[in-house]
């Protein structure tokens, strides 16, 4: 049923329910304006709502903040730039491959050889730090390789036990989302220090803070890619491959524009995520890769709650992303009609 | 253009077996049509041709290739979908010259062969249009174009017709015709039309359950089925199936149905007698001309007035069946009507084993 079917009172009640709605939904944003334009005495002397007629609105606050008078605005800008973008382009093409081939080809993964990876590498670990004393990074990056080799070798044998096909495969990827962050967040900090004193720097890099994304991104780019996948025709990939287009030509010249509208929903979502995380950014960056939610944080620090600044921050915070939604959001229109075609 | 040649091929899928053992030979520039009711295996046996299955034993060769374990895009086969499978993001042209594109091929020679499909399939004014903006006869044209310039040994032709209405597929199937006509090529295609079969084919193979039930061409298949199920599978409509046996009177066989009507038999089945049997035929050999043969009663359940005939659609006893009349007979439900069947049309089928007994078999 649609509003339009709707005749003469009823309308009126569904309209104005929705405008209260839209109020309700864009004071905030509106508030979060006005007090980025306000001067520190109209902010802590009671509210006021209107430019020009309760305050004389200041550009002080964003004058501050593009200065570099609050910590380096524009770094802190361009770090959430390349990042948020590098991250999601990186973590929706090898997430998408990832769908595809869950969604195209069936997989056998042995119980036994991921319990088997798990001891060898867990035991190796130990091993190599406790007893042998070697580098705790070096001992868990050599205990993986063997443990990662070792394992997929023994898969192609009959190990007693489960067998995991592609369901079980998409729910580990989805599982490592429902533990919290912060569990993960401490390990990793773990990890890269050792990195680091092995000489490969890897907190407060771009490389560091990027990798540390896509990893954490790829679950939920797995999870919707495969969903926008499966629903693609498999017919017109055997048409190419009966015309004899090799695989990888079939996955980016047919799959990947078939799938745009989902590509870009995805890209959208994890772009989001990526823009949005702080508990990564505090703890993997302090000062050259810091990302905007840190600096956005870092406003009420020293000398208080200063609003008009938290405001203009959050403002350059939000603005970007509303943007590109926007934008790709026509285009997701615009494609989801593609793969229709019956 | 080359010969297929399928030799004890079995396919199963997991548990499943799908087809037991199958041998099939398509000459050179044959237009061979499989056809069957559904999950009948004809789908499987045309993408093991086309390598989008594998065969799990015996071999498959296209010409003097052995391409059992060849990959799809190896076995130059052209294959047009039931779903068409454009793709939807590149325009028509795009589409049509796609595979030379990818194999590397010359941009004149796309271009030109692309050129002569479309004139060929009167797509000129479409070249740069959009699968979605196509209509559905328009867009298996294409599909069709897209076969044509890959100058293939051999075109599979997958259900192709199925998605268009009544009208279309009667076009397109001329269509498709007279191409081969033109390309003498060789033609595989499936379909579960059994009408579609018959007036394409140069020689129809009928299948059931994975194994061939008869291969020939479209009159000895209408005229001698080998067994029931072929009889009934083919024509529209349907062949009358009565059971019976078969008694000697006289020194005579005779057809005892067991509604209790006689109708004499030939000379040949005096060996079966005794024997059950099913008496098939087809509603076209009925009629109420006294001299086409025995007469049996039938009850009218409706008539259907087709215009240049009326189809009696009744019973004989508890068992259906279906007599073509002329056009000025005006029976009315629950009349009984004396139909007369044309002794030189009947068909003998042991039911046992199904397989039709014929003089000269």
């Amino acid at each position: 049923m649609s509003v339009r079917d709707l005749k003469g009172g009823k309308r009126y009640w569904v309209l104005s329910a929705c405008l209260v709605w839209l109020v309700f939904t864009l004071f905030p944003l509106y508030w979060v304006a006005i007090t980025s334009l306000k001067s520190p005495v109209d902010v802590v002397g009671g509210p006021t709502y209107i430019p020009f007629v309760d305050f004389q609105p200041t550009l002080k606050a964003w004058k501050d903040l593009f200065s570099g008078a609050r910590g380096g605005f524009f770094s802190t800008f361009w770090a959430s730039t390349i990042v948020g973008l590098s991250a999601s382009v990186i973590a929706t093409l090898v997430g998408s491959m990832a769908a595809y081939a869950l969604v195209r080809f069936p997989f056998k993964v042995r119980l036994a050889s991921g319990i088997i990876f798990f001891i060898v590498a867990m035991g190796g670990y130990l091993l190599g730090s406790e007893v042998f004393g070697v580098n705790p990074a070096m001992a868990s990056i050599v205990a993986f390789c063997v443990a990662l080799a070792l394992s997929i070798f023994l898969n192609r044998f009959a190990l007693p036990g489960a067998v995991l096909g592609n369901d079980d495969i998409i729910f580990w990827f989805v599982s490592q989302r429902l533990f919290p962050p912060i569990v993960v967040a401490f390990a990793l900090f773990l990890l890269y220090t050792e990195m680091g004193k092995l000489g490969f720097k890897m907190t407060d890099t771009y490389f560091g803070l990027t990798l540390a994304y896509v990893a954490f991104s790829l679950p939920i780019v797995v999870w919707l890619m495969r969903d926008f996948i499966a629903i693609l025709p498999v017919d017109v990939e055997e048409a190419a491959l009966v015309e004899n287009v090799p695989s990888w030509r079939i996955f980016f010249g047919i799959v990947l524009p078939m799938a745009r509208p989902g590509l870009i929903a995805t890209f959208v979502i994890t772009l989001a995520f990526v823009w949005n995380e702080f508990l990564f950014a505090l703890f993997l960056t302090n000062s050259k890769w810091q990302t905007l939610p840190i600096l956005v944080a870092g406003q009420n620090s020293q000398r208080g709650d200063e609003w008009w600044a938290i405001s203009a921050a959050a403002l350059v915070a939000i603005i970007p992303m509303v943007i590109i939604a926007g934008l790709l959001g026509r285009l997701m229109r615009s494609g989801l009609t593609i793969g229709a075609v019956k | 253009m080359a010969t297929i040649n399928i030799e004890n091929v079995t396919k199963s899928f997991g548990e499943v077996e799908v087809i037991p053992s199958l041998d099939l030979q398509v000459a050179d520039g044959e237009f061979v049509v499989l056809v069957g009711p559904s999950g009948c295996g004809k789908t499987t046996t045309l993408r093991m041709i086309a390598g989008l299955e594998t065969a799990t034993s015996g071999t498959v060769s296209i010409g003097s290739r052995d391409v059992t374990h060849l990959r799809p895009g190896l076995r130059n086969c052209a294959m047009v979908f039931q779903s068409y499978a454009l793709f939807p993001h590149m325009t028509v042209g795009e589409n049509i010259t796609y595979g030379m594109k990818v194999r590397g091929e010359d941009k004149q020679k796309a271009h030109a062969a692309m050129k002569e499909a479309s004139r060929i399939l009167n797509l000129d004014d479409y070249l740069d249009r959009k699968p979605a903006e196509l209509s559905g006869g328009q867009r298996q044209r294409v599909a069709i174009g897209r076969a044509l310039v890959r100058d293939p040994d051999v075109f599979l032709f997958d259900e192709p017709l199925s998605n268009l209405d009544a009208k279309l597929r009667i076009e397109m199937r001329t269509e498709i015709k007279q191409l081969h006509r033109r390309l003498k090529s060789t033609i595989v295609y499936v379909t579960h039309d059994q009408v579609e079969a018959m007036t394409m084919a140069d020689r129809v193979v009928v299948m059931q359950g994975g194994v061939i039930e008869q291969a020939a061409d479209p009159i000895t298949l209408y005229e001698r089925p080998r067994n029931l199920f072929v009889a009934s599978f083919i024509g529209a409509p349907s062949m009358n199936m009565l059971a019976g046996q078969v008694a000697m009177e006289d020194g005579q066989p005779v057809f005892v149905s067991n509604n209790g009507f006689r109708v004499p038999a030939p000379a040949h089945l005096a060996t079966a007698a005794g024997e059950a049997m099913v008496l098939g035929i087809r509603p076209e050999h009925t009629g109420e001309d006294s001299s086409l043969g025995p007469c049996i009663k039938a009850t009218v359940i409706e008539m259907e007035p087709l215009g240049p005939h009326t189809l009696l659609i009744g019973k004989v006893g508890d068992e259906k069946f279906t007599a073509q009349m002329p056009a000025s007979n005006k029976s009315q439900p629950d009349d009984v009507v004396d139909v007369y069947l044309d002794r030189s049309k009947l068909h003998f089928f042991r039911a046992s084993d199904g397989l039709a007994l014929r003089e000269s078999a």
